[in-house]
């Protein structure tokens, strides 16, 4: 028998749907929520219709948006040939706020991670694909996060890149290893822009000849 | 360095409990059976690894009945004074603060409390399977070189991320599966040979401190012999892509550094077949040892000691050696029969009186 009525139990559950929520803070917020004014439980509610209702994810680059384009790929001033690909749209802020990128943005939506189920075909790695050869894209930086996921998500992306002749670069090591970029300053991030390095093409694990014994 | 003052909250049986240990000599933690005295020695190590020593998880901290453990600790070293807080919750997430920072990796502990730890359940190390001597090694790399401490987490990830991968495929390879592990397989590889690598380097510096100090606790000069043993040859890479198709099999990967072993010897003979269970005893608590001495250069002061329940497992003479062959440094251990005479006991700590629920 479940232990709430049914509309409690529902925003209970809904609530530990959220990243991070779990079940004992989805019953506090939500007993929460029942004890506040109905006003303030509205505006909560409201603005999650709103940012749903208005904001939408740019078709081009996956960043969010509001209208059509996201407001980078709607400004004209940019430049389209080097495109600095993101797993999220804080990490768009994050590398707009160094004020040292001009390019355009790919927003990946995510990190390979196979236990969360994320393959590529879970991320917007086609749609990347896709941008190369119509927009003239002559660099792609991989500004994935310095952590496993992140490390692991660029090396994919090399391996397929490099083929197409785009010059591919990741961001220099100097970020805080394992740690998020919305956590990297402005400084430490522009200068990992800046410091960028052409990652070099690896062949397929099964082809490279066996190297001499390390161990 | 060393613990100023614990403070622990609904941690296992302690409801309440707080004290300021000895600085630099030794605390006995007695009390009868069930008073939580193993427990006061798991949340300072606790505290320096965030993890229990006794391989369980976290909510296993959290006292029967409550819903959060709290230990906070002051560490001192030389000048400096460190605060270490510790939230185990049942509702949310575990934290931990070191100066009120959050902290993100293990090597961030570092900055805090540093412990060596010595349990009974250590005789495993040298007498039962390959993961207590792996999970020994790790503890030592993290005392010793703690900026290797990175690679252990790493290696824990992407195994289990190649395990998904692995599980998913369902035996068959196409060509973005095959890219997809190659990836992963790479970042194993880069892992997986540094953390090897660490764990010799660990374990060539281990072998004359354990030497020398099974040679005091004994009173007789015997050799200790550590071997790390690869479960791979040459380059773990091709290693990896060498056992790709039994891997997919098995959804498992079958090299690594998670495959490895250590191989200990007495004299040059197997210690985990040819020694006798005393000697099995004091090998384990020599290795501690051993890694105490260590993480003692590298610091330039001593980790705090905990010794749980030693003088059951010692006579009045190795309990002596024991103590004589330690750095001068902060020592808490429990027990609960009173400990030698020779023991230089500066601080008693009585449970089962009020403090354990
Ligand atoms: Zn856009």
């Amino acid at each position: 028998m479940p232990a709430f009525s049914a509309p409690v139990q529902n925003l209970v559950d809904e609530l530990g749907r959220l990243p991070g929520i779990g079940p004992k803070s989805a019953q506090r917020i939500a007993f929460h929520l029942l004890k506040v004014p109905s006003e303030d439980a509205l505006r909560l509610a409201q603005a999650i219709v709103a940012v749903k209702e208005r904001v939408t994810f740019c078709p081009r680059c996956f960043n969010v948006a509001e209208g059509d384009l996201c407001i980078v790929c709607a400004d004209d001033r940019r430049d389209p040939s080097v495109v600095c690909v993101v797993e999220d749209p804080r990490d768009v802020v994050a590398v707009e706020k160094t004020g040292g990128f001009s390019g355009r943005y790919h927003v990946l939506q995510g990190a390979l991670s196979p236990i969360d189920g994320i393959g590529p075909d879970q991320l917007k790695i086609g749609e990347l694909i896709a941008r190369i050869e119509p927009e003239g894209i002559s660099e792609v930086i991989l500004c994935t996060n310095p952590n496993l996921e992140g490390e692991a998500t660029a090396a994919y992306l090399a391996r397929l890149l490099q083929p197409l002749g785009v010059r591919v670069t990741r961001i220099a090591s100097g970020l805080p290893v394992g740690g998020d970029l919305e956590y990297a300053d402005e400084v430490t991030l522009g200068r990992a822009l800046e410091g960028r390095r052409v990652v070099e093409s690896a062949a397929p694990a099964q082809t490279r000849p066996a190297r001499a014994d390390q161990g | 360095m060393y613990l100023r003052s614990l403070t622990l909250t609904d941690f296992r049986c302690l409801r309440e409990l707080s004290f300021e240990p000895d600085p630099e000599g030794v605390t006995v933690v007695t009390g009868p059976n069930g008073t939580g005295k193993t427990s006061v020695l798991e949340a300072i190590a606790y505290l320096a690894t965030q993890q229990s020593f006794r391989g369980v998880p976290r909510e296993s901290l959290v006292r029967v009945g409550a819903t959060a453990a709290v230990v906070r600790g002051v560490a001192v070293a030389g000048e400096r004074s460190v605060s270490v807080d510790a939230e185990v919750s049942l509702a949310t997430r575990s934290r931990m603060l070191v100066n009120g920072q959050p902290v993100r990796r293990r090597s961030d502990l570092d900055n805090g409390v540093q412990a060596t730890v010595f349990t009974p359940e250590d005789t495993e190390v040298v007498r039962g399977g390959p993961a207590a001597r792996r999970r020994f090694l790790d503890d030592a790399v993290a005392l010793v070189t703690p900026v290797e401490a990175a690679h252990i987490e790493t290696v824990e990830r992407v195994l289990r991320q190649r395990a998904a991968l692995l599980k998913r495929s369902h035996g068959h390879v196409n060509g973005d599966l095959a890219t997809t592990l190659d990836v992963w397989d790479q970042r194993l590889a880069a892992a997986g040979t540094a953390l090897s690598e660490a764990r010799e380097r660990v374990l060539s510096a281990l072998a004359p401190e354990a030497t020398e100090t099974v040679t005091q606790l004994t009173g007789s000069r015997t050799a200790v012999g550590l071997t790390y043993r690869r479960s791979w040859n040459g380059s773990l890479e091709d290693a990896l892509a060498a056992g790709r198709a039994d891997d997919l099999v098995r959804g498992t990967t079958l090299v690594g550094p998670h495959r490895d072993d250590v191989e200990l010897t007495l004299d040059g003979l197997a210690a985990r077949t040819h020694a006798s269970q005393g000697e099995q005893r004091t090998l384990a608590l020599a290795l501690r040892l051993a890694t105490h001495r260590l993480a003692t250069h590298r610091l330039a002061t001593p980790p705090v000691l905990l010794l749980d329940d030693v003088f059951s497992e010692l006579d009045h003479h190795r309990a002596a050696s024991l103590l004589a062959t330690v750095p001068p440094g902060q020592t808490l251990l429990t027990t609960a029969v009173p400990p030698p005479p020779t023991v230089p006991v500066a601080a008693t700590i009585v449970l089962g009186q009020g403090a354990a629920a």
